[in-house]
């Protein structure tokens, strides 16, 4: 995987108090730790400091990243969670048993103002597909307990894993994240639009039950108004649990930053010198909320979240940004159809391919922003924009083991299989795509819609539906199974029931998607 | 953290235009990590005290476009201070004072006006988000008379282009009907007050008067919001309002009905403030 580790190398390229302070969130030597220790003693931290609860992430086959940021007053307009302006040591301990009796790793970091008292600790030499706890010491408070799993090493092994996007809070309650918990998996893969950026309205709030103040009705431009709407998200419990119950692997769509926004160009008439100022406070955010490794954190306006986990045995992940470096939205069919045309970018491109042609694993799963199936030729921010980097993509998944593209972005369940021409509907399946709905984005939603039209045109699309929920999958040897799984409401409360509404085997070495009943 | 020293910005600059003074200055390096950058003004002084009283806006941009000033000429004195990602606060920039340009809506006498110049077009039909309603509710453009219409019946919040696909991908015509009692002796001025426009293809129109093409009118590139919202003055707003005003040539207005055109032949939308024309 990605070297996320903070190194000798790594410290050596930090310098200054900013800087430092952004290594120290992740690990605390102990002479720091003991500094930071003696300017805070005596010094209060308020009561509650857990308010955003505590995470896992981009788990290895030996490690994992914790995360929990405090904040105990998580809606502090100044985006800062309550929290006083100094460093606070943070304590943590991982452990094979719920009950912390034996504790197998003990850590510090130091949660500075700069990452809005955000820490990231990296864990290692953990054993491979293990489940352990974790939780963190601020002073006297104790945070809630999280369990977390490291990723298997073994061929033979079972995979369980849930994928989820677009999470509108303002649209509905996170019901699906109820549900989700239930479900014993081993990873959560996020696909994008973990907030939205717009300003909340009486027009846009759907969640029944909720209510915002005033600082939360603007689109969000600044660090704090960032940081703040990350804030409103977390107070959702489901959400909370779920980040609890098990590591989440994350990337990002475009409404981490603005809507529909490619590279350095907005739709919204701000210049590409101007909007990078927002791409940074954007990918700041995002580093400072989740559970991601080091190699996350921006350096000015740039930041680097595609990645890869799993050693090869059962799977390897291959983790997309499809925002960041792609060539601005075709303007016409010439644009369209270059050649050299990139939603990827060149080094990303290179980057999975060649992690596809060398992967030994038996599947290789590409978690994706955005559809990847041909559906019709004016959804230009999807890949039906970038049609030669999809044929690209196309080549290279012919080159690797079982590849399967998850993607979020379009609020439905669609389950899709992937033609290695889509000029050709009856060319070969050279994989599937496992599209899955969003959390909340679009309110209750329902089976078919405006849209549905466009998409079951096509003998590849196997399933459309558009309510709410989550796809589980699970991995073995033999076979990937896929349940999409739905809640009929999400605005008016979060007691909806689960439902699913599709299920498929793809047998490994034979690319498609059968329906069970 | 407190105490730390956090960059001030430099090169502030301002340029005064029609019902807004634009700032820009230049942003500190990135390894400063900006939270944002926090603009101070004060009307009619040489100088701004930096306090939450007179904070205009908070913005991650080293720009900041202080709209809606309305038409007469407003002095204000600005000052910058950068806010980093712990909260720490610079010293304030140095104070730069700059004046908006005075507006013919401000020193002209109005003949024919539609809207008012406020920087809201929610006195406007289907405002401030029912642009879906609009094929059917003006299915042949807008046909306005002055003295006779209301603006909340007659006059489309949105004026649409040939690139809206929800208004039929079609020109877009609207007319303004107006009575002279005679023939106006002073310069002619139209006044065009938008508060948002498509931020990529706000396009251009043609204007015509009384069947005589006068010329082109191009529009700046709004922020593709005020298809959704109809108020520029709003704290916060995204909206990005622009100002059209320019004269007439002589001799094209008469006594009895006239008629000002404007076809909408290029582009998408533009969201109406005001219309008017003015006697100077």
């Amino acid at each position: 995987m990605t070297e996320p580790r903070l190194n000798r190398r790594t410290f050596l390229q930090l310098s200054g108090v900013s800087s430092a302070a952004l290594a120290l969130g992740v690990a605390a030597p102990a002479e720091a730790l003991a500094a930071v220790e003696a300017t805070a003693a005596g010094e209060h931290v308020p009561d509650g400091v857990f308010g955003l609860g505590v995470a896992s992430g981009d788990p290895s086959t030996s490690s994992v990243v914790l995360w929990t940021r405090l904040a105990p007053q998580p809606l502090a307009p100044d985006g800062h969670g309550g929290m006083p302006p100094r460093p606070v040591p943070v304590r943590y301990e991982v452990a094979t048993d719920e009950s912390f009796r034996q504790v197998v790793r003990r850590g510090a970091a130091v949660a500075s103002p700069e990452l809005a008292h955000s820490v990231h600790p990296q864990v290692d030499r953990l054993e491979p597909g293990r489940e352990y706890f974790y939780r963190f010491h601020v002073g006297r408070q104790v945070s809630p307990t999280g369990r977390t799993k490291t990723l298997p090493a073994s061929a033979d092994a079972v995979f369980r894993f849930a994928t989820a996007s677009c999470q509108a809070w303002y649209h509905g309650h996170f019901t699906a994240y109820r549900h989700l918990v239930a479900e014993d998996v081993d990873a959560v893969v996020f696909l994008g639009d973990y907030i939205y950026e717009y300003g909340i309205t009486s027009s846009n709030l759907w969640r029944q039950g909720a209510a915002v103040t005033p600082e939360h009705g603007v689109e969000i431009q600044t660090l704090e108004q960032f940081r703040l709407r990350y804030s409103l998200f977390k107070t959702d419990p489901h959400l909370q649990a779920a980040h609890a119950a098990a590591p989440w692997i994350v990337t990002w769509d475009d409404h981490e930053v603005q809507n529909n926004y490619g590279a350095d160009g907005s739709r919204y008439g701000v210049s590409p010198e101007h909007f990078v100022h927002l791409r940074a406070v954007g990918y700041r955010a995002f580093y400072e909320n989740l559970p991601v490794s080091l190699s996350a954190l921006p350096e000015g306006p740039d930041s680097t979240v595609y990645r890869r986990f799993g050693d090869g045995g059962l799977v390897r992940l291959h983790v997309l940004d499809t925002r960041q470096y792609r060539d601005p939205l075709p303007m016409d069919a010439a644009d369209q159809n270059r050649e050299d045309w990139t939603i990827l970018g060149t080094d990303q491109e290179a980057w999975l391919y060649d992690g596809l042609a060398t992967s030994p694993a038996r599947w290789n799963v590409i978690a994706n922003g955005v559809t990847v199936a041909a559906i019709t030729t004016n959804r230009t921010d999807q890949w039906d924009g970038y049609p030669a980097n999809r044929r690209r993509l196309l080549a290279a998944m012919q080159t690797t083991n079982n590849p399967v593209v998850l993607t979020g972005d379009i609020h439905r369940h669609v389950a899709a299989e992937l033609k290695a021409d889509f000029a050709d509907p009856a060319s070969a399946t050279v994989g599937v795509e496992l599209i899955c709905t969003s959390i909340a984005s679009d309110g209750d939603g329902a089976p078919t819609d405006a849209y549905t039209p466009d998409w079951v045109q096509h003998p590849y699309v196997k399933l459309y539906d558009g309510r709410r929920g989550y796809v589980h999958v699970t991995l073995t040897p033999e076979a990937m199974t896929s349940e999409f799984k739905i809640v009929p409401w999400v605005e008016a409360d979060a007691t909806a029931p689960l439902e699913t509404v599709a299920r498929f085997v793809t047998p490994a070495g034979a690319p498609g998607l059968e329906r069970l009943p | 953290m407190s105490g730390r020293h956090v960059r001030t910005v430099t090169g502030l600059r301002a340029e005064g235009q029609l019902g807004r003074i634009v700032l820009d200055w230049t942003p500190v390096p990135w390894d400063t990590v900006v939270d944002h950058y926090a603009v101070y003004g004060a009307p009619d002084a040489a100088d701004v005290e930096v306090s939450p009283a007179t904070l205009l806006t908070k913005t991650v941009y080293p720009r900041f476009v202080h709209g809606s000033l309305g038409g007469n000429a407003r002095r204000f004195a600005y000052r910058v201070v950068t806010v980093d990602a712990a909260g720490a606060r610079s010293r304030p920039s140095a104070p730069l004072a700059a004046s908006s340009q005075v507006s013919v809506t401000s020193t002209g006498s109005p003949l024919a006006v539609v809207g008012r110049y406020d920087g809201k077009g929610l006195e406007f039909a289907l405002s401030p988000n029912g642009y879906s309603r609009y094929p059917a509710t003006f299915p042949n453009g807008v046909d306005f008379r002055v003295g006779t219409d209301a603006p909340g019946t007659g006059w489309s919040y949105l004026q649409p282009g040939p690139a809206d696909s929800w208004a039929g991908r079609r020109t877009h015509t609207f007319r303004l009907r107006f009575d002279l009692t005679a023939a106006p002796a002073g310069e002619m001025w139209l006044a065009i007050w938008l508060i948002d426009s498509h931020a990529t293809i706000p396009g251009s129109a043609v204007l015509d008067v009384n069947g005589t093409t006068v010329d082109r009118l191009r529009f700046e590139g709004g922020a593709t919001r005020g298809s959704l919202e109809g108020d520029a003055t709003v704290p916060g707003t995204r909206l990005r309002p622009s100002y059209l005003e320019r004269p007439l040539p002589a001799g094209l207005f008469r006594p009895g009905e006239n008629v000002l055109t404007l076809v909408k032949d290029e582009g998408s939308w533009i969201a109406w403030d005001a219309i008017g024309l003015f006697e100077v």
